[in-house]
């Protein structure tokens, strides 16, 4: 009966084998593009069926699951490491990078058509700041307040350049009867886009730094971010704790409100909702002097080789990068997703990012603060959190406290090494 | 009984079995609690770090908080569920017409996966009971119940959804073991209603209402699917279950070993939780007997 | 539940009892699924009213859901699964609780295995998790053969139980009836026992079935390839891509849902009696 047991599983083995293995030539290589982005999902794959008809040997499938960091890290455990890995320049990016399943990619010839910035920003996130490309930086991403064009025009209140500015627009338009803000908190990412457009701006310049070094506390330093943060929520929609990032973004395509605050990567998916829609993004006015106020912009999305494949899939992958810093198919990605490009001489000239993309040429960004906090510090949830109590009426003032100590301590526990 | 030698034939059979279910069982069962011993982070160097992992569980406000949740969850749905089961039983088991279709359907959501129910039932809680909330003007029905404090009761009512048919037929297999004639001889008595219920047919089925309280109980301290379905543990932290916070911050390097421990704690609080209940509900049953 | 006329063996219809659990069943278990197959059916300009039944019945709802998650390499991956799992499971499983069984009382190391194997009922799945993925890069188990081989060997300590029960109920005189004709215990198993186990190894074959075709945690961790991923994983996974297009989500729902529903169709009754058999043994 044993051996009924091995032949039987054999076979069951052999049509496991079949299933997963497609029937291609001998010298085939298949890889695996794991995206951290559902969004882009369609551009990529447009792009890979290009290059694959250019290789016929090399085929190429996405992967993008839900909660994306989450899954990575699993498969980093695993060492199941996916051959070509897209995600953003953050603390996921710096997981991997410092666990050393990423490949050197210096001297490959097409790291010189990379702008200086973006290698900066890079370097500032790979473990001890090393400068060494262990991914290459291609798409760039912009956060603000994005508005709908026609409400501002129909409300006849023009883009606010201060934070006064931005309380009278939002008079204005409750004053109309038009919803000022739709906010998305059922999924708990989009509580990040207000803080990383203000942490930037109100607190000492050097505050990550500082923290990290543990010379300065949340506490003390971010309570402003938190009153100007309360204040959005007064103006949100009323489930916007309930409200998930999709349905949201549907909701704000259709003219359900007129600001939402988040990045240009959601841009292709209000136009997927409607197509007609008249969007365009500002920085936020995080306080009273326009000149301070930035737009975040950071690494949207690197690409990165595993240094777990074999060499085969290494060289298609590398391969499959330098197809895609190519300056045609770099155009092609920012013009679907409405980003901006890493790429030296690639420019977004949708006019529905143009002023973003104007504060981009004119240096007014600044990079993402949590990219630079430690990877096991949650701070979505935080936010999500201090967003539940205010619906749920507590004090302000002691849910700012209570906040920005939990920030503080958790910050603290994560930063262990 | 003879003793006899005996066949090789049984060693055979169970020896293979017994070497794989130690190798992927066991062994990985002993590995968690190594780790949760050192600080390790899932590859590289490590070091022992004698109990500090454990030490730091009882100081982590995210790890206290959601083992206060699991048991507040894993406590109202016991209770609910079994108390609904039971009147479902109790219905399903008396002389009601199509009693074989209701109870096919009763048994429905058995069958289907805790994820896509979570899934469908998101989307109930988001568009229709706000449209119906809009509708009848109740405040409390026109948010999305997942957004907010009462994010849980949201879950919780799920989960009670799909649980309740097998419980209920654990509950109907009781029932019918009961002896028709016992109830003749109470209603002769003048025992009806919900005093023939507690004071017969309740104790005769006491050995099932065990078994369910045991699997209710070591199924809800697990409880996941429906979680990462319908809430992914917010809004905020408040309804990351025990199992989540395992999922989603063991995998980060820094808290691989961290939180090997807490399985390992998760462990000993569900060992001692069932042995606690087998041993307090089946001397009651002793009792009652 | 009130029986009147007590002494009448033939006891009356309890109508208040059939309707109050008719319209429970209707609006608690039967409209949720009811939603999930209108919303499937309709189109996204046709979702106005939501318990309204489809204006036209768009089908493209259901052949784009099978595309996009490439829904039959799903289904193999799962069947698979299911499927070699629920055959091995039965035949090892019982095999061993036999063994077991049988000796346990003449030897030390078969008692020892049987408490080995019961005491690991109290292990939950999540306390292995994290050494377990670690485990899958060694033994490369992060796959769909991989994964069913676990289940064949994570089900061990339930279905233990199950058998070892009832085996009990078999008398030895069968055994020692064909020892006497020559047969060796393998023979004696496959020829005598198994067919007897029956009943029993339904109610394991379901449990398992019902098990490895619903779970989503350990395909979650392990199975991570696109092309390895079981039906349930591949709802999580594209659930982000899903976006706000329902009726496709829902559509791949009914998809995933809609094979089992037709087994419980046709096999309902014994599902049922399976489950419970089971489930009472417990």
């Amino acid at each position: 009966m044993k051996k009924k047991i091995i032949s039987l599983f054999l076979a069951g083995t052999m049509v496991t084998g079949m299933l997963a293995v497609n029937a291609n030539a001998a010298d085939a290589v298949d890889l695996e593009l794991f995206s951290t982005k559902s969004e882009n999902v369609s551009t990529l794959q447009g792009l890979i069926d290009k290059f694959t008809e250019a290789n016929p040997g090399v085929t190429i499938t996405i992967t993008a699951p839900s909660d994306a960091g989450t899954v990575l890290k699993t498969r980093l455990t695993k060492n199941d490491i996916p051959d070509i890995i897209a995600c953003g320049g953050d603390a996921t990016y710096t997981e991997l990078q410092s666990a050393g399943v990423l490949e050197d990619l210096s001297g490959e010839d097409y790291l010189s058509s990379i702008q200086d910035a973006y290698w900066q920003m890079l370097y500032d996130v790979n473990k001890e700041k090393e400068e060494t490309a262990y991914g290459v930086p291609y798409a760039t991403n912009a956060s603000g307040i994005l508005y709908n064009k026609d409400i501002f025009e129909q409300a006849g209140v023009e883009v606010p350049e201060t934070w006064t500015e931005l309380q009278s627009v939002v008079d204005t338009l409750e004053a109309a009867g038009i919803q000022p803000f739709e906010l998305t908190f059922k999924d708990n990412w989009t509580c990040l886009p207000p803080w990383n457009s203000m942490a930037p701006v109100i607190p000492a310049a050097n505050f990550t730094d500082e923290r990290k070094a543990g010379n300065t506390t949340f506490v003390g330093t971010h309570e402003e971010i938190l009153e100007k943060y309360a204040y959005l929520l007064e103006h949100a929609q009323k489930d916007y704790m309930g409200t998930t990032y999709s349905d949201g973004n549907k909701l704000f395509a259709e003219g359900n409100a007129a600001m939402m605050i988040n990045g240009n990567w959601a841009i292709p998916e209000f136009l997927n909702s409607n197509a007609d829609m008249n969007v365009d993004m500002f920085a936020f006015p995080s306080t009273d002097d326009a000149s301070k106020n930035t737009i975040t912009s950071g690494i949207d999305v690197l690409l990165a080789v595993s240094s777990q494949s074999d060499d085969a899939k290494k060289a298609a992958a590398k391969e499959f990068i330098s197809f895609m810093i190519d300056a045609e198919n770099a155009q092609q990605y920012i013009d679907e997703q409405f980003a901006f490009s890493a790429v030296i001489g690639v420019e977004q000239t949708n006019e529905t990012v143009a002023s973003a993309q104007a504060a981009i040429s004119e240096g007014k960004v600044s990079n993402f603060p949590d990219h630079y906090y430690p990877s096991g510090f949650d701070l979505a949830s935080i936010l999500s959190e201090f967003a539940l109590n205010v619906t749920n009426g507590m004090d302000l003032e002691e849910n700012i406290q209570s906040t920005l100590a939990t920030c503080d301590e958790q910050y603290d526990v994560a930063n262990v090494e | 009984m003879k003793r006899k030698k005996i066949n090789i034939a049984f060693y055979i059979i169970t020896i293979p079995m017994a070497v794989l279910f130690f190798m992927f069982h066991t062994f990985p069962f002993l590995q968690g609690i190594f780790y949760s011993f050192t600080d390790w982070k899932g590859y590289g160097n490590w070091n022992f770090v004698g109990l500090r992992n454990y030490l730091q569980i009882f100081k982590d406000p995210n790890v206290i908080k959601s083992y206060l949740f699991t048991f507040k969850f894993a406590f109202f749905a016991t209770i609910l569920v079994n108390i609904f089961s039971l009147m479902l039983a109790c219905g399903l088991n008396s002389k009601i017409k199509g009693k074989n279709l209701l109870r096919a359907v009763y048994f429905l959501p058995y069958m289907l996966g805790v994820l896509i129910i979570g899934y469908v039932f998101n989307f109930i809680f988001a568009n229709l009971v706000p449209m119906v909330g809009e509708f009848l003007n109740i405040e409390a029905l026109k948010v999305n119940i997942l957004g907010t404090k009462h994010a849980w009761i949201g879950v919780l009512i799920v989960t009670i959804w799909q649980s309740l048919a097998f419980n209920t037929l654990i509950y109907i297999s009781g029932l019918q073991t009961v002896d028709r004639d016992l109830y003749e001889a109470a209603d002769l008595d003048g025992a009806i209603g919900l005093k023939r219920f507690f004071k017969i047919t309740f104790p005769l089925i006491a050995p099932f209402f065990t078994i369910n309280m045991v699997l209710c109980v070591k199924g809800f301290l697990m409880a996941f699917d429906q979680f990462m379905a319908m809430t992914g543990g917010g809004p905020g932290t408040s309804t990351t279950t025990i199992s989540l916070l395992i999922y989603k911050k063991g995998f980060q390097g820094a808290q691989f070993a961290y939180q090997s421990a807490n399985a390992v704690l998760l462990f000993i609080v569900v060992v001692t939780i069932s042995i606690f209940q087998l041993k307090v509900l089946e001397g009651r049953e002793e009792k009652v007997n | 539940m009130r029986v009147t006329g007590a002494t009448k063996r033939k006891e009356k219809v309890n109508w208040p009892a059939t309707i109050v659990l008719s319209l429970v069943a209707i609006f608690v278990i039967i409209l949720p699924l009811y939603i999930t197959v209108i919303i499937a059916l309709k189109s996204p300009t046709d979702m106005n009213n939501l318990l309204a039944l489809p204006k036209k019945i768009r089908w493209e709802n259901f052949s784009d859901a099978w595309k996009m998650t490439d829904y039959p390499r799903k289904f193999m991956n799962t069947a698979f699964i299911t499927v070699i799992n629920m055959v091995f499971t039965v035949i090892t499983n019982s095999a061993v609780a036999y063994a077991i069984t049988r000796n346990r009382k003449k030897s030390r190391f078969f008692n020892m295995m049987y408490y080995y194997f019961i005491s690991a009922m109290f292990i939950p799945f999540n306390v292995l998790m994290l050494p377990l993925v670690k485990q899958a890069y060694t033994f490369h188990i992060d796959n769909v053969v991989g994964i069913t081989f676990l289940y064949i060997v994570f089900g061990l300590p339930m279905n233990t139980f199950l058998y070892t029960g009832y085996i009990k109920s078999v008398p030895e005189a069968l055994d020692e009836a064909a020892t006497i004709d020559g047969a060796n215990p393998i023979q004696i198993f496959f020829y005598v026992i198994f067919p007897i186990l029956k009943p029993m190894s339904a109610t394991v074959a379901i449990l398992s079935f019902m098990w490895t075709w619903n779970d989503f945690l350990m395909p979650l961790i392990l199975l991570s390839k696109q092309e390895q991923q079981t039906l349930q994983l591949a709802q999580y996974v594209f659930q982000g891509q899903f976006n706000t297009q329902y009726n496709l989500a829902f559509a791949s729902y009914l998809l995933v849902l809609a094979p089992i529903l037709i087994l419980y169709i046709f096999f309902q009754k014994w599902i049922i009696s399976g489950v419970a058999s089971g489930a009472v043994k417990q």
